[in-house]
């Protein structure tokens, strides 16, 4: 918003500086979601990704500036041993499902065992299921996502739709407070970390239906 | 029909505003259209001539041009049927799910004015010409990126010539991007920073110290550039310079690019992000010619052979054994000195020139060396190009690390 990637001089001036990556299958809406991020707004994807490409954009959380750099990256198979690299300095990952096609959340699990194996021990997991503006088209039960979120111990699922500007910052305003949360407490020291009693259990929002906004399974 | 006027032809035209500079460049147009259509009905065709002229200023200048002489650079007989599609290829292929995702979204690489429906005709031509190519060559594998090079052909030559140049490309200048893994292609991208090395040593140093890496080039890379420019008649202008060169040539490019921007860089927070932003955010109103032929001479001055060594050093792994293959020696065997090239180092090499244009750094005196071995290069090579894929140029010790 106030921040561009090249924008610098006055506007450097941040509390934390987090990377996020952004991964999950081709065509779910990766580029979407971070171009909606960064400008407000909605574009139709007019090409795939190749390769990495990353995006900034400054957000204020609880009286904080938090500079948010997320590396949008290229979902097809082959491009992994490229991505990988980007991994290891990740403080995050957002992982994204079509929830109108089912074989995209069914990779799911995948690309949690690659963040296992790739990036930093204790990343931030969060996954979205992205476009679901076509709610009627759904193949993908949000409860299925609660239930392998808790079996993999992520922070968070949101339902989102770029298109409809639906839970977008939510999901970047969610990681970033955790990310605040959980960098003070390394201000503490490891120790803390693993004494004080961090909510494992996700947060959980839903698109559709609309009432569900907040569940804890 | 309506599809060619809408691209536009004179790929150069709009740089020539004065009145008498128009006049210049549309009789040296004038000119360089005779030379073609002369070289093409020369019997036989003289194909030497025609990579001069889609490596000189201005390349083939016309997309019907391109139709006539892009078989030829090809070496592709236009006469042969195009090869036939069957009807179940969509169901059979297990690419077609990635294909169709890829060209449905491919709006961008279509001219703005065009009608929808046109547009929908060429996508469906686009998915089928591409699932036809990889079954009958079950050894390419399909990468995204690669219809942006397809649709780049379709646009220009249509669908019945598209099927057989393409063929014919990916089987030789794009077969290391088609490769089961990214391997060979990671390591096309290693020759980017030996390259500016050689060149300006000051930016180099700087690029390693942000850890940058390559990957902001891998798009200009494996759809020579395609998927990054927004205006076609560059996209076509540089594909004219691709086929008539080595496969190696479009890295070439990549590294003239970062190094035509070299204050932009330096000026830069010395951070990866920082530097992979900047780098991969390409101006579109880059001086093509001037960074054309600069690629040219850079290829000529630094061939891969040389810089070989230096890319496998970027990899992990270290080999001591020593390059035996010339590939130059071997090519300049093969063609005629090129004099569109051999003019242009003359200039370069006069005192003033070389002060004024810094291409190679100071530590090293490449000029003797260029005067002996003769300017064949970068066209020569590209005569046995169409039966070579990038990495078969690169010495033997290289390719141990891709058995």
């Amino acid at each position: 918003m106030q921040l561009s990637g090249s924008a610098r001089t006055a506007e450097e001036d941040f509390d934390y500086l987090f990377k996020i990556i952004l991964i999950g299958d081709s065509n779910v809406g990766k580029t979407c979601v971070v171009q909606h991020f960064k400008s407000g707004v909605y574009t139709e994807s007019r090409q795939n990704t190749i390769g990495v490409d990353f995006t900034v954009r400054s957000l204020e959380v609880d009286g904080k500036r938090v500079k948010m750099q997320v590396w949008d990256t290229a979902g097809q198979e082959r491009f992994r041993t490229i991505t990988q690299s980007y991994y290891r300095s990740a403080h995050a990952a957002i992982i994204a499902y079509d929830l109108t096609r089912r074989a995209t959340f069914e990779s799911v699990p995948h690309w949690i065992h690659e963040i296992e194996k790739y990036g930093a021990a204790n990343l931030v997991i969060m996954l979205i299921g992205n476009k679901s503006d076509r709610w009627e088209e759904r193949h993908v039960l949000f409860e299925e996502a609660c239930t392998l979120a808790e079996k993999h111990g992520l922070l968070a699922v949101l339902e989102t739709s770029a298109k409809e500007s639906r839970n977008i910052d939510e999901v970047f305003v969610l990681m970033a407070k955790e990310l605040i949360a959980r960098n003070s407490l390394h201000l503490y020291g490891e120790s803390a970390l693993n004494s004080l009693p961090l909510d494992s259990s996700p947060v959980l929002v839903a698109q559709r239906p609309s009432e569900k906004t907040h569940c804890t399974c | 029909m309506a599809l060619r006027s809408a691209q536009g032809d004179g790929p150069i035209s709009s740089r020539w505003d004065g009145g008498a500079e128009k006049a210049d460049f549309n009789n040296k147009k004038k000119k360089k259209v005779a030379e073609i259509y002369q070289a093409l009905n020369s019997d036989p065709i003289d194909v030497a001539a025609l990579r001069r002229m889609a490596i000189s200023e201005g390349g083939l200048l016309t997309d019907e041009i391109r139709r006539k002489v892009w078989p030829r650079l090809l070496n592709v007989n236009t006469s042969d049927p195009p090869p036939l599609l069957g009807k179940d290829l969509r169901q059979m292929s297990k690419d077609y799910q990635q294909v169709l995702l890829d060209v449905r979204r491919s709006l961008r690489r279509f001219p703005p004015g065009m009608p929808d429906e046109q547009r929908e005709g060429l996508q469906e031509e686009l998915i089928d010409i591409i699932l036809l190519v990889l079954e009958r060559n079950p050894q390419l594998h399909y990468y995204q990126g690669y219809h942006d090079i397809v649709v780049t052909f379709l646009l220009v030559v249509g669908e019945k010539l598209t099927t057989s140049l393409v063929e014919k490309l990916s089987t030789h200048h794009l077969r290391d991007f088609m490769e089961p893994t990214m391997d060979n292609t990671r390591h096309i991208l290693n020759y980017l920073m030996p390259i500016i090395d050689q060149v300006n040593p000051e930016l180099h140093d700087f690029m390693q110290s942000a850890e940058v890496g390559t990957i902001f080039a891998l798009s200009w890379l494996i759809t020579w550039f395609g998927h990054v420019l927004s205006d076609f008649r560059h996209v076509v202008r540089l594909y004219d310079f691709f086929l008539a060169c080595h496969p190696l040539m479009p890295i070439y490019f990549a590294a003239v690019i970062v190094l035509y921007r070299e204050q932009e860089v330096l000026d830069c927070d010395c951070d990866m992000a920082s530097v992979h932003h900047l780098l991969s955010q390409i101006p579109q109103d880059l001086p093509y010619e001037t960074l054309i032929s600069r690629a040219g001479d850079l290829f000529v001055q630094f061939p891969p052979s040389e810089l070989a060594r230096e890319a496998a050093a970027q990899q992990e792994a270290t080999r001591t054994a020593a390059s035996t293959f010339k590939d130059f020696e071997l090519v300049s065997a093969q063609q005629r000195p090129d004099m569109v090239l051999r003019q242009r180092f003359r200039e370069l090499l006069r005192p003033e020139e070389r002060t004024k244009d810094v291409l190679t750094k100071p530590r090293t005196n490449r000029f003797v060396k260029l005067a002996v071995m003769g300017l064949t290069v970068a066209l020569g090579a590209a005569a046995l190009a169409v039966v070579k894929s990038a990495l078969e140029w690169a010495p033997k010790f290289q390719l141990q690390l891709f058995p």
